[in-house]
């Protein structure tokens, strides 16, 4: 149920007066189904699975509302269930305790601020009990992220680390001045790549409990930043490196991670390049229009092999044994579109290059 | 021979074996597909025997998936190996794992050292 819906009732009675006397009453306040016998009533939780409270009378031709609850719990256990009555055996609300877990018994004739209150907290308590089932399913999604972190850092983490004792054992023994340096390079690439798993680490925490900010964005001043810092990438490792930007219109969205896709795109697009291609190239395209971004990054780089194109959103995948990535920025970005509304594609051929394609739609307004 | 996605691993093993002194050549590998191509290309002359370092977190083919091909090829061919699992992994699946494989004959940790290699060169 949204805030602001009515609550949806259903009330179950052979008797077509009281059904129509109830609905008469309570239906400004709240959206009223009501059936004469329980095959209706079983097409109405059928049909309308946010029905919250089902109210039901106890004596009826073809079942008793216990036997009717009792069955129904178990075909919908999530609506909350009351029982109406004339009884007032304590026989009856004991049965209806135990066999049908009713949560309120209201008697006739009822008043209608009797009614009026129980549905409010039945109501209440149905709420309470999705919002706990809501959180058990992120709790748990939770813990299978951090059973895949702990692994990960036993290897990713402690991999590279394993490496560099490895290494400065070996450099004890080392006289050549020359040989020493060799290995202080791959040294020190293995520190990077801690590093960079940290960092990684942070902008995946950052994004998973951070709200979004919905703010006015400007992709050619965004993109002339980000573009300045993977220049010096460029030059330094001789890319041809060149971006384009056409933007139409105000494009409201999250800034944070708006950057980080575009980082992480661009890090690989430069990262997987090929070492013997002469003329290396990136290039990226965006273009924003109707309140659709588009971005395309096209690369010449060393590609993806099919068999592993579908893989490289998930959690820790690495395609490639190049000797870089944490196997998780992809997963950010797949995490931040998910957010965001937006999509990815990716079109790729070995040893020839890769496009990523992403697609955000903007938000009507910035963030209040 | 020397399979391993890391460069820097592979480095240290070459460098450790060399100073032992005891080995003809040494190649590495730092992807296991290549290796197992390798293997399965070039039948290995009877005087010789070789001993394969595996890394087990590998990209692409990981140290078990090679092991699992490695045991299927003719026996002409692997009773010439001698296999090791050698891993920084404290992971007590991946340690467990270990057992399961015929051809594997030990587990090694990471790092390796002049001390756990001169064991096994014998």
């Amino acid at each position: 149920m949204k805030t602001g819906e009515k609550i949806k009732i259903l009330y179950i009675d052979d008797e077509q007066n009281n059904l129509n006397g109830f609905k008469a009453t309570f239906r400004f306040d709240y959206t009223v189904y009501i059936a004469s016998n329980t095959t209706l009533a079983y097409e109405f939780l059928r049909d309308h699975s946010d029905i919250s409270v089902v109210l039901c009378d106890q004596r009826m031709p073809d079942k008793t509302g216990v036997q009717f609850f009792e069955e129904m719990r178990k075909l919908y256990p999530d609506p909350v269930r009351m029982l109406i009555t004339g009884y007032t055996d304590i026989e009856s609300v004991i049965d209806s305790v135990n066999r049908g877990h009713i949560f309120r018994y209201i008697k006739k004739p009822w008043t209608d601020h009797d009614v009026r209150s129980a549905i409010e907290e039945a109501n209440k308590f149905y709420l309470t009990n999705s919002m706990l089932v809501e959180k058990n399913k992120e709790l748990q999604s939770a813990y299978d992220e951090l059973g895949k972190f702990a692994y990960s850092i036993t290897h990713d983490v402690r991999g590279p680390l394993v490496s560099v004792i490895g290494a400065l054992e070996l450099a004890k023994e080392m006289d050549n001045i020359n040989e020493l340096r060799e290995l202080l390079g791959m040294m020190a690439e293995a520190v990077r790549k801690i590093d960079e798993y940290i960092k990684n680490t942070h902008e995946y925490y950052k994004l998973k409990r951070g709200v979004l900010q919905f703010t006015a964005i400007d992709f050619k001043q965004l993109m002339g930043d980000i573009g300045a810092i993977f220049r010096i990438v460029a030059v330094n490792d001789d890319i041809n490196f060149s971006w384009d930007v056409e933007q139409n219109g105000l494009f409201y969205s999250d800034e944070i991670s708006i950057k980080m896709i575009l980082n992480n795109l661009l890090s690989n697009a430069f990262n997987f390049q090929k070492k013997a291609e002469s003329n290396k190239m990136v290039d990226v395209k965006i273009s924003v229009k109707d309140n659709l971004a588009e971005i395309l990054v096209n690369d010449n780089g060393i590609g993806i092999h099919e068999d592993y194109v579908n893989n490289i959103f998930t959690m820790f995948y690495r395609a490639t044994s190049e000797d870089t990535g944490s196997g998780l920025g992809l997963y950010n970005v797949k995490d931040a579109l998910n957010k965001l509304g937006g999509k990815i594609e990716v079109e790729s051929k070995l040893n020839e290059g890769t496009i990523f394609k992403v697609t955000i739609p903007g938000n009507l307004h910035g963030t209040k | 021979m020397v399979i391993d996605d890391s460069k820097l691993d592979c480095f240290i093993a070459e460098k450790i074996i060399r100073n032992t002194g005891k080995c003809e050549s040494i190649r590495s590998f730092l992807q296991a597909r290549d290796a197992l191509d390798h293997i399965a290309a070039n039948p290995v002359d009877e005087q010789s025997h070789t001993i394969l370092l595996v890394d087990i977190q590998m990209p692409i083919m990981n140290g078990f998936e090679f092991v699992e091909a490695f045991e299927q090829l003719p026996q002409e061919i692997t009773r010439n190996y001698t296999v090791y699992i050698i891993s920084s992994s404290i992971n007590e699946a991946d340690l467990n794992k270990v057992h399961n494989y015929r051809s594997v004959k030990q587990f090694l940790n990471k790092p390796l050292t002049s001390n756990n290699l001169s064991v096994l060169l014998g």
